[in-house]
């Protein structure tokens, strides 16, 4: 006897399983693997825990460690040597290879984005059975429809062979659980590799039940990432789908400016809840945001940035600088500020690296900075950003204020549709 | 402060969100009315006059009752009808439904081509030149991924279906006539007519609409919030739809009719109007037709090709890269110069192509209806939101009624040979 036998799950659902004497006991209808897994790299958790058998005219659950796939002379043979019924917890514990993988979208880690199972890639071992990968070549699809062997022929004829594509059973994740009592933080595990880009273009592809049931899955500090990368629509049905502490919640750990935005689209009722339902802090700064037009610089700038008086030394902006570990777009350019949030100057992080660091700011700003007021036309922003090549321009009010920054990184988007727009006249 | 402010914008906001819905229905009920469904109503009038313009009105119904189904499906589920039945219905059924849909996406798009080469003749323009630009038009629209603004631009363009009402007032229809031959049809059992009304039933509710009107829904985004916009807007897309076709019917029952002219093309049907309606009134008929066969020779293609990836799991859409998305650029091309090459092919036998683009149109039909009633009744799929009884009753009655007529559609040619 070989020790391994592989095989694709298509090969052996809706056959027979028999028994040690030889006798048919019922029918494979599905297979449990295990979903929870111990650690990173767990083998066990591509392992095949429980088989959905219809044994007469009911279906059951059963153990799948006295079951073994065999191949002799081509066939595929399922042998049981008991049956042993599975506890409920097991079976809400795992997940199911037909029902939730087979036809389903899954998401591929390494290519981020969204594939369709068609087939899965299974192997016995004297340890168990185990999935080792999923296939969503043509040539799964070929194989389930039963038509693989006369256009293989065909295509012989011309010399083409047909593409297989398979991907690793590590580098998927399952999302469609919506028949299981499952804890999902856990069974989304391995969304939490992706870059929060590539799993708002997920999320952005998934059905809605889908989408809502990964995007709650996620800790609050992703979600927010999540969310300002996702597309207006996208955002709002997020947002309507989840209950507003949670969105709340997400809130508050995005930028203001960010969460103006989407507010922005939201029906007055609901952004009024939420905003009453977020720290009065975070709210506080949105609301003042809201109040300017969507055509006013005011609108898109950022209200975290980073300020100084002159008179503190390069220390001890370093000092504040790590202890308050802002994020990377608040330091594109740091201001200087007299007494009433007077804007006299600006300077860059790379300033503050080359210089000693007993050097008081004053000496290393520049001053009579080039700024933006809050109540100016939008349109403005791209004349001053390339003319002084600029990451992030000062906002000021009337009174010289500082208000916010505009960051180009919320521009950029404008900026090329303008560009394209000029192009086409 | 806030609240003066969102006021002032909610008036914007309601007049974006009625602009934003009023889309699915009325773009598909334009897209409706396509090449094919123009011959038919042409043809339909020209040998029954007004006899058979009371189908039109089990047609509404129907068309109606099954865009509300495809668009409650596309809010709730957020997916596409081909990945529904690709998830539900199992490998076998899904391949069978999509090979159908992709030979009648080649058929109907060769229709397209055909208006586009019939109505460019009657402007004067030889087909061998209007077809290979228009099919290399369509192309750059599409791949450039210039297509949304096309998209809008046969939108107003489609407004000129209208033109066919000028067609038909021209031609001094019997509106008494046509008002009772609506209220007492007298239908006349023939092989011939029942292949009429088979053939007027079968172009106002193609199969591949269901999947585009699903799609075009989540593309806009809809929420059950905006539900009773999205009636509104199924409606006045199904009117439009029922309209133009009543119009055409009309124009052609009203002057070649009675004159006992025969025509077997749409262009035809603008050619033989001149003697009796005038030179404009054959060009209007002419313009439309044009500008329906380029409108569906852009979105037919186009929605095979998406449809067919997405239930097979392959990279679509057309912000995709070639190299993405390789499988939807290579059905895209190859279905639109298949369609544009059976045109150029001298002596083309296009009365069968566009019969068995019908019939295969007349076995799909049935068999998508019957994945989305069993789909849209599942409570785990649309939760609170399946069909209630009149729905349901509405939706099987039509699914009883078009098996039937497709069976007939597949055994009266047997029949009558």
């Amino acid at each position: 006897m070989t020790s391994f036998t592989t095989f694709y799950l298509s090969g052996i659902i809706g056959k027979e399983a028999f028994g040690a004497d030889g006798d048919a006991i019922g029918i494979i209808k599905d297979l449990l693997i295990n979903t929870v897994p111990s650690g990173q790299n767990d083998p066990n958790s591509q392992l095949v825990i429980g088989v959905k058998l219809k044994i007469g005219k009911e279906t059951g659950y059963y153990s799948f460690n006295s079951f073994r796939v065999v191949k002799a002379r081509e066939m595929l043979n399922v042998a049981c040597s008991s049956l042993l019924e599975l506890k409920k917890s097991e079976i809400d514990n795992g997940m199911l290879l037909v029902e939730n993988i087979l036809d389903k979208q899954i998401v591929d880690l390494n290519g981020r984005k969204l594939v369709r199972v068609n087939d899965v890639r299974m192997v016995t071992l004297a340890t168990g059975t185990f999935v080792i990968a999923v296939d969503i070549g043509i040539d799964g699809l070929l194989r389930r429809i039963g038509i693989t062997m006369p256009i293989k022929r065909v295509l012989s004829l011309f010399k083409i062979s047909i593409p297989t594509k398979y991907i690793l059973w590590d580098d998927v994740q399952a999302i469609d659980f919506s028949n299981l009592n499952i804890k999902l933080s856990k069974s989304y595990a391995k969304l939490h590799t992706l870059h929060p880009s590539d799993l708002a273009d997920i999320l952005e592809d998934l059905g809605k039940k889908s989408s809502t049931s990964v995007f709650s899955a996620l800790d609050e500090e992703k979600a927010a990432d999540v969310l300002e990368e996702l597309e207006i629509r996208a955002q709002i049905h997020i947002i309507e789908s989840l209950p507003v502490d949670k969105v709340a919640d997400v809130l508050e750990k995005m930028p203001a400016d960010e969460v103006a935005d989407i507010l922005d689209e939201l029906e007055d009722d609901k952004a009024e809840l939420l905003l009453n339902e977020m720290e009065a802090e975070s709210s506080q700064e949105v609301r003042e945001l809201l109040e300017y037009e969507d055509d006013l610089v005011g609108s898109i700038m950022t209200t975290d940035y980073m300020s100084f008086s002159g008179t503190k030394t390069v220390e001890d902006v370093l000092k504040e600088l790590r202890l308050r570990k802002p994020e990377p777009a608040e330091l594109y350019n740091l201001f200087v500020t007299e007494k009433d949030e007077k804007l006299i100057g600006t300077f860059t992080l790379r300033d503050l690296v080359v210089a000693e660091p007993g050097t008081e700011i004053n000496q290393i700003m520049k001053s009579e900075p080039v700024s933006l007021y809050d109540d100016q036309k939008t349109s403005a922003i791209a004349e001053i950003v390339s003319k002084y090549n600029l990451l992030a321009v000062p906002v000021i009010d009337q009174e010289d204020q500082l208000q916010g920054m505009v960051v180009v990184d919320d521009v950029v988007e404008d900026l090329m549709s303008e560009r394209r727009t000029k192009k086409r006249k | 402060m806030t609240g003066v402010r969102i006021n002032r914008k909610n008036i914007f906001r309601k007049l974006a969100v009625f602009f934003m819905i009023l889309g699915p229905g009325i773009i598909t009920g334009s897209v409706d009315n396509d090449a094919g469904g123009i011959t038919t109503y042409s043809l339909a009038g020209a040998q029954y006059g007004y006899g058979l313009i009371w189908t039109l009105i089990p047609s509404f119904v129907v068309l109606l009752v099954i865009q509300e189904m495809n668009a409650r499906m596309g809010i709730v589920t957020g997916k596409g009808l081909a990945d529904l039945i690709r998830e539900n219905a199992g490998i076998k059924i899904t391949f069978l439904i999509f090979l159908g849909l992709l030979f009648s996406g080649i058929g109907n798009t060769t229709t397209e081509f055909a208006g586009v080469a019939g109505s460019m003749e009657v402007f004067g323009v030889s087909k061998y030149l209007s077809v290979p630009v228009v099919t290399f038009l369509v192309w750059i629209l599409v791949v450039k991924g210039t297509y949304k603004i096309a998209e809008r631009i046969f939108l107003v363009f489609s407004l000129s279906l209208l033109t066919y009402v000028v067609s038909a007032i021209m031609g001094k229809p019997d509106w008494h006539m046509i008002g009772t031959s609506i209220i007492h049809p007298k239908v006349e059992v023939t092989t011939k007519s029942m292949a009429m009304v088979i053939g007027l039933v079968g172009t106002t509710i193609a199969p591949w609409m269901q999947f585009y009107m699903q799609s075009t829904v989540i593309e806009k985004g809809l929420k059950m919030k905006n539900y009773n916009y999205t009636v509104a807007d199924i409606i006045v897309g199904c009117v439009i739809t029922v309209v133009v076709a009543f119009f055409i019917m009309v124009a052609c029952a009203a002057t070649l009719h009675p004159n006992g002219i025969q025509i077997n093309e749409a262009k035809d049907a603008a050619m033989a109007l001149k003697p009796f309606a005038g030179n404009l009134a054959s060009q209007v008929f002419a313009f439309g037709l044009f500008i329906a066969s380029i409108f569906s020779a852009t979105i037919l293609p186009l929605a095979t090709a998406f449809f067919v990836c997405e239930a097979f799991g392959f990279e679509a859409g057309i912000d995709k890269k070639w190299d993405e998305a390789k499988e939807f650029y290579v059905l895209y091309t190859g279905i639109l110069i298949i369609s544009a090459g059976i045109i150029l092919i001298p002596k083309a036998p296009l009365i069968p192509i566009s019969l068995w683009s019908q019939v295969i149109n007349g076995i799909l039909l049935p068999v998508v209806l019957v994945s989305m009633m069993i789909l849209i009744n599942k409570k785990k799929i649309m939760g609170t939101y399946v069909n209630g009884k009149i729905t349901n009753f509405i939706g099987w009655g039509s699914v009883v009624i078009l098996v039937a007529l497709s069976a007939a559609l597949l055994i009266l040619p047997l029949l009558s040979r």
